[in-house]
């Protein structure tokens, strides 16, 4: 109850934070990245149900998306921006009718065709369904292949996808790579974004504490366990692919929204490669790491942007002359007090030397035209994610949060998992052969009762 | 009619032979031990009855019903469960969702009922919370308390055999297969899982396969030895006889030399 109310209290605040801030002047960039986080948070959240939670390597979390990009799009432009490519089509009847206006007026539902929002969540809904048709074509054919096998046939699936509207076939639809401009982009504000990210926060960590999440989890633990325990592996596989692609789609139809155009482009391959990436930051199988993931890789993309300027030479030289004494400091003190034997070894002292030589240098060198040279470094922020990536994987393979979720338990307790006094001698009482002679000779229950 | 009735089963690994013409029947209520020397074909057929693999000739029957085709979660939900000869736990889950996990197959709720917790589900989930309880109290407080919430990584391998002897039951089977229920526990846990077993049936009703190198717990519950050696069944009755048998000593000891 506590709990809950905490729970209330911390969305509100985000609400009134996030009402504050469009209300503010100067705040656009920060909005935008705040959409950026909610709709990749979404991808994120759905491609950790696929990969973190059930435990297969799925590559094409893009397609999916793409299919909720395009649909969403199709589903909102207006006629005048979609006539150019339609006139294209073969049949009369399809260039006419194909419209979500047309369909929910003949229905009666002119408030609807006449409101941008509503007709923008049920574009989106359309947009989640039609990727999750998708997620079950790839999902039921992948069921009989595992591990690589599997990634790469996904992986090709999303190829597929992606490069599907460039097919003449479909061109008339999708205006082939040129792709479609003009989505109405008033219905995509922060609140839609943030709205379906609360849903979806909320959808999933109900799914994850429920025995469906459980099976999942079995599955990912031991697929011939979990099959052995009663578990339909086929059925609870296709249902994550199915959940996990609609909800893809709908992030898709949010990005399209955003951006207010599509093409192929919009989402390749690097689509999933970022949502692996962020996922694997926060911890596989944690929603809350998925989210602290995404935040990552989005700051760094959106304000990153620093480290790609023109500066001069110097400053790049100085900065790896501190990148590598910091990392000489830091590793020293990480074996100085994690480590049972604190010995720092000779890669660090290779780490020092280098940074030291690169720090004379610089200073010796200061005024040499080589050293005041202007230079810019593009890709850096790629750069910076990957050494990210790489620390991540060295100090904590798990991720942030490996699999644990955020908790109100997790800050005020009761731990559940770590015995009372009580139990501890309860305990010790089973497993001591002198006070209970039924129990084992040796000490038992060695098991880590802290 | 025989719970469990195996007929001229036959399974081969490439040229092995590692099950041949086996047949078997187990009545209600019995408790059933299968030995034999190592790679005499004992986990294989418990492979075959749980659908891990298909025969390549003969039949399984359960309760009268021909089982053998159908996959491994499919006869977990006719009743049969098992346990493994090198535990497959879900090893990072805590003990309590180990043994929810075997009880989804029996959830009636859909995934969009558990996600909206409507009350059919939550008192589905509560059910199973208490046969969870219920089947882990078989061996006494110790995985009952703060041990329900621990992952299992940090469980004992004597623990972590009794979690896996709760899991299966907790299936809702009638038939439970143990493969090698007391390996890896000392002559103390040895003694107190044989009684264990005994309550499964005495108390818990259910009928019991396991497979066993330690003698003196075969011999201790047994109704009925089954003897394997290179995939045939070689011998087959009570303990005494069986232990007795010239054919065993020979499987198990190798033949005189005269
Ligand atoms: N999947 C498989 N592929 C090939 N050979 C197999 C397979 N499974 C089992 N075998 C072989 O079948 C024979 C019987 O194996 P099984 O595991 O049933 O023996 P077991 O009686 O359980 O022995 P143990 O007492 O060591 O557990 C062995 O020779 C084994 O190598
Ligand atoms: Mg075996």
């Amino acid at each position: 109850m506590r709990n809950h109310l905490l729970t209330l209290a911390t969305v509100g605040l985000v609400t009134l934070g996030l009402y504050l801030l469009t209300q503010m002047d100067g705040t656009s960039g920060l909005l935008s990245a705040l959409r950026l986080i909610f709709i990749w948070g979404i991808a994120a959240i759905s491609l950790n149900l696929i990969n973190g939670q059930l435990g297969i390597l799925s590559l094409g979390h893009h397609g999916f998306m793409l299919v909720g990009g395009y649909v969403t799009a199709l589903l909102m432009l207006p006629e005048k921006e979609r006539r150019p490519f339609r006139t294209r089509l073969l049949s009369d009847w399809a260039r006419d009718n194909l419209d979500l206006d047309k369909w929910l007026r003949g229905l009666g539902l002119d408030f609807i065709a006449n409101s941008i929002d509503l007709k923008f969540i049920i574009a989106l809904f359309i947009a989640g369904l039609a990727a999750a048709l998708l997620g079950v074509l790839v999902g039921a054919p992948s069921l009989r292949l595992k591990g690589d096998y599997l990634a790469i046939v996904t992986f090709g699936f999303g190829e597929i996808i992606r490069l599907l509207p460039n097919a003449p076939e479909v061109a008339a639809f999708t205006n082939g790579p040129l792709g479609i401009k003009g989505i109405p982009g008033d219905a995509g504000t922060i609140w839609w974004t943030f709205f379906a990210f609360l849903f979806v926060l909320w959808f999933f960590t109900r799914l994850k504490f429920s025995s469906y999440g459980r099976a999942f989890e079995g599955i990912r633990e031991d697929e011939i366990a979990a099959e052995a325990m009663g578990v339909n592996l086929a059925y609870h596989k296709v249902l994550a692919f199915t959940i996990s692609a609609f909800f893809a789609g709908v992030a898709g139809g949010l990005y399209a929204s955003y951006l207010q155009s599509v093409d192929t482009q919009t989402f390749n391959f690097f689509v999933t490669f970022f949502l692996l990436v962020a996922i694997s930051l926060g911890g596989l199988g944690s929603i809350t790491g998925a989210v602290i993931g995404t935040a990552v890789v989005v700051l760094v993309r959106n304000y990153g942007g620093f480290l790609e300027q023109p500066y001069p030479a110097w400053v790049g030289y100085l900065s790896g002359a501190l990148l590598m004494l910091g990392a000489f400091a830091f590793s020293a003190y990480i074996r100085k007090t994690r480590r049972l034997r604190p010995v720092i070894e000779t890669k660090h002292y290779i780490f020092g030397a280098i940074g030291l030589a690169l720090l004379l240098v610089t200073v010796f060198f200061r005024n040499e035209p080589w050293m005041t040279q202007t230079v810019q470094f593009f890709g850096m922020r790629k750069i910076l994610l990957a050494v990210i990536l790489i620390l991540i994987m060295i100090y904590r393979r798990e991720g942030v949060m490996g699999r644990a979720e955020f908790s109100w338990k997790l800050i005020f307790g009761p731990r559940e998992d770590i015995p009372s006094e009580e139990q501890r001698k309860q305990d010790a009482w089973l497993s001591n052969p002198e006070l209970n002679p039924g129990a084992s000779e040796t000490k038992e229950d060695d098991d880590a009762s802290a | 009619m025989p719970l469990l009735e195996l007929r001229n089963l036959y399974k081969s690994f490439g040229g092995l032979q590692a099950i041949s013409n086996v047949s078997l029947t187990v009545e209600e209520g019995e408790i059933v031990s299968i030995i034999g020397p190592n790679g005499a074909g004992k986990s294989t057929l418990f492979n075959l009855i749980t659908g891990v693999y298909k025969p390549d000739r003969g039949d399984i029957f359960f309760e009268g019903q021909r089982i053998n085709g159908l996959s491994p979660d499919q006869v977990t939900k006719r009743g049969i469960a098992r346990t493994f000869q090198n535990l497959r736990l879900f090893t990072h889950l805590t003990v309590l969702e180990n043994v929810l996990i075997p009880q989804h197959h029996r959830l009636k709720s859909g995934w969009l009922g558990a996600v909206l917790r409507t009350p059919a589900y939550l008192r589905e989930e509560e059910k199973m919370r208490e046969v969870a309880l219920e089947k882990l109290s078989f061996f006494g407080p110790r995985l009952m308390s703060f041990r329900l919430h621990q992952p299992v990584y940090v469980l004992s391998y004597a623990n972590r055999r009794r979690t896996e002897m709760a899991r299966a039951m907790a299936t809702g089977a009638k038939l439970l297969l143990l493969d090698e229920p007391s390996a890896g526990m000392n002559p103390k846990e040895t003694k107190e899982i044989t009684q264990i077993i005994r309550r499964f049936r005495d108390e818990g009703g259910y009928t019991i396969v396991l497979v066993e190198h330690k003698m003196n717990l075969v011999g201790e519950i047994s109704d009925r030895v089954v003897v394997l050696d290179y995939g045939e069944k070689i011998a087959e009755g009570n303990y005494h006889d069986v232990v007795n048998d010239p054919k065993v000593i020979e499987a198990y000891l190798g033949r005189r030399e005269e």
